[in-house]
């Protein structure tokens, strides 16, 4: 029998894993660096708490005015973030968190201090959404976002990006508009963000500025990092290992933060394809054993 | 006569107080070779970045085909069928031989929001972008990593893809240089044949031989400047020209 503890990491590991998925996009797929990315994910949860609580709309109508406000907003951030360098880009994106962040804290409407409580379980064929059924739920939100992500990877955009990430004036001189294409990232990644804020905010039912802060965004890039920028599944590996590791040495809960830095430090140093990337030393060491086998 | 394609009229390109390129006139006609000369620096490359849509001229305008493309950005004028080469070249080095000439195939897609979904790769893609190498020279290399390939390969890549994208006019950029003896005829054979096929071509050159034999006019630039402008046998005779390359003066007799 599964422990509700147990279903509770689960649900949360898929909820995390659908906003790394739509980092993954932005990061991996056009090779923009964020470290802004739970500021969507918080907008993606307050909108759908408003909408709810105070619109009184059900999940359902929310979601898709959810996900287009996501990525709108990614869209107007965005704009002017890409035009600047790579460098300035960290800076900038995590200026945006801290903003939103500040936003969510400081203005009434948002809930203030307080944050948002009462926010209504997901009601699906009149089954009020929790434990396990949600978790399938959630589980169901990342599938279609991974075949998302694996359809895009087999598209012309993704050669695009391809393109634009290694030579980008060759790029344009190919047709690709790097800007746009950016933008296009952007929104994607920024409505996944969304999506994810939504069902965190309806499992929680109350949420609150600090959920969605920076040390929030460092653990999604942590985490995208880990498993593997830019595959399709590491995403997915990296939130399930970064889930789950903190539970089994509860010693680390405290010290998230740090490890996660750390790690994110080291990965890069060492391992910057990650788990699944290029050059991955465990994907190295299984392919020979099981060769030796 | 023909109306031109290209008209370059008094362009010019400063960066500071450089004068990099100095109110610039040229015409380029249909089906024709077009060859630029002039020493290192002379502004050559600055101004094949002018045509393509990399820099904004700081003056001036450029005509393709009765539209005025002055400052449109690099893919616009992409799609309007002008491909370039790049004298220093730019693979997309992870992406194989023929990946490079996929993403070129997909001019046509990248602007429009509702194409750029479609799969890659399709069976007729592949077979037209395997043409192209074939007719470049690149095929058994098709399936090679381009960050693999010596320089010579490279260049041809180049070629490969601004023939994609130029359907009308290709700028290369000294697709000749640092290339082996027995190269260079394959490669003046190949653009004779880009040419003959129907697109007019602008090329810059350092290497005399080549572009007295492929070029049917010849303008040379010097500090930014355009100094000369002629047949290859008027060019040759120029005293400005000769001057402009003092103390290589052997490399204007050509047999
Ligand atoms: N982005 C830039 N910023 C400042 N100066 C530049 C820039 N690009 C080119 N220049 C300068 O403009 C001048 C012309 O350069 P250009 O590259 O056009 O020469 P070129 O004729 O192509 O020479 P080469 O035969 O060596 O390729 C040079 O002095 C160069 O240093
Ligand atoms: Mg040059």
């Amino acid at each position: 029998m599964l422990s509700s503890y147990a279903i509770t990491i689960g649900t949360i590991i898929v909820i995390q894993a659908i906003a790394v998925c739509g980092l993954n996009v932005i990061v991996g797929f056009a090779g923009q660096i964020s470290l802004g990315h739970a500021a969507f994910f918080g907008i993606g949860a307050y909108t759908s708490a408003i909408l709810t609580v105070k619109a009184g709309l059900s999940f359902w109508t929310a979601l898709p005015i959810v996900i287009a406000i996501g990525g709108l907003i990614g869209l107007m951030l965005g704009l002017p973030s890409i035009r600047v360098r790579e460098d300035f880009l960290a800076i900038t994106t995590i200026g945006i968190n801290f903003i939103v962040e500040a936003l969510f804290r400081y203005i009434p409407f948002f809930g203030g201090a307080l944050g948002i409580g009462g926010i209504p379980r997901i009601m699906l064929f009149d089954i009020r959404m929790k434990g396990i059924p949600f978790f399938f739920l959630c589980l169901f939100f990342l599938c279609i976002v991974i075949l998302i992500c694996w359809w895009f990877t087999r598209s012309w955009a993704s050669l695009a990006f391809y393109a634009i990430r290694e030579e980008e004036t060759a790029a344009s001189a190919m047709g690709i508009s790097p800007v746009r294409f950016k933008l296009l990232a952007f929104v994607m990644g920024t409505s996944m963000a969304a999506l994810s804020g939504s069902l965190y905010a309806h499992y929680m039912q109350f949420i609150n500025a600090g959920d969605f802060s920076f040390p929030v965004s460092v653990g999604f890039l942590s985490m995208l990092v880990l498993g593997g920028i830019g595959t399709i599944w590491g995403p997915v590996i990296g939130t399930v290992i970064l889930g789950v590791l903190p539970e089994l040495f509860r010693p680390l809960v405290d010290y998230r933060i740090l490890f996660y830095t750390l790690l994110l430090l080291v990965m890069i140093r060492f391992q910057p394809g990650g788990l699944l990337g290029e050059k991955s030393l465990v994907k190295n060491i299984l392919s020979r054993t099981f060769k030796r086998c | 006569m023909v109306a031109p394609i290209l008209t370059v009229n008094g362009i010019s390109k400063h960066f500071g107080g450089l004068k990099a390129v100095e109110n610039v006139d040229f015409q380029v006609f249909p089906g024709e070779i077009l060859g630029i000369l002039g020493p290192n620096g002379a502004g050559k490359t600055v101004l094949f970045n002018m045509i393509s849509g990399v820099y904004r001229p700081t003056e001036g305008t450029i005509d393709f085909r009765g539209e005025r493309i002055e400052g449109l950005p690099s893919h616009l004028v992409a799609r309007k069928g002008i491909g370039r080469t790049f004298q220093i070249v730019k693979p997309f080095t992870s992406l194989t031989v023929l990946q490079n000439v996929l993403v070129a195939k997909g001019i046509m897609k990248y602007g429009h929001l509702s194409r750029i979904w479609g799969p890659w790769g399709s069976r007729k893609d592949i077979n037209e972008a395997k043409e192209i190498l074939e007719r470049v020279g690149l095929i058994e290399l098709a399936d090679r990593k381009a960050g693999l390939l010596p320089l010579g390969n490279l260049r041809r890549l180049e070629i490969a893809r601004a023939l994609v994208v130029g359907h009308t006019m290709l700028l290369l950029d000294e697709s000749f240089s640092g290339l082996r003896h027995e190269e260079i005829g394959r490669l003046e054979a190949l653009i004779r044949d880009i040419r003959d096929s129907g697109r007019t071509i602008i090329l810059i050159e350092h290497n005399m031989r080549v572009t007295m034999r492929l070029c049917s006019r010849i303008i040379v630039l010097d500090h930014g400047r355009k100094i000369a402008e002629g047949e290859p046998k008027d060019i040759q005779k120029n005293e400005l020209v000769i001057e402009a390359y003092l103390g290589r003066k052997g490399v204007l007799d050509v047999p």
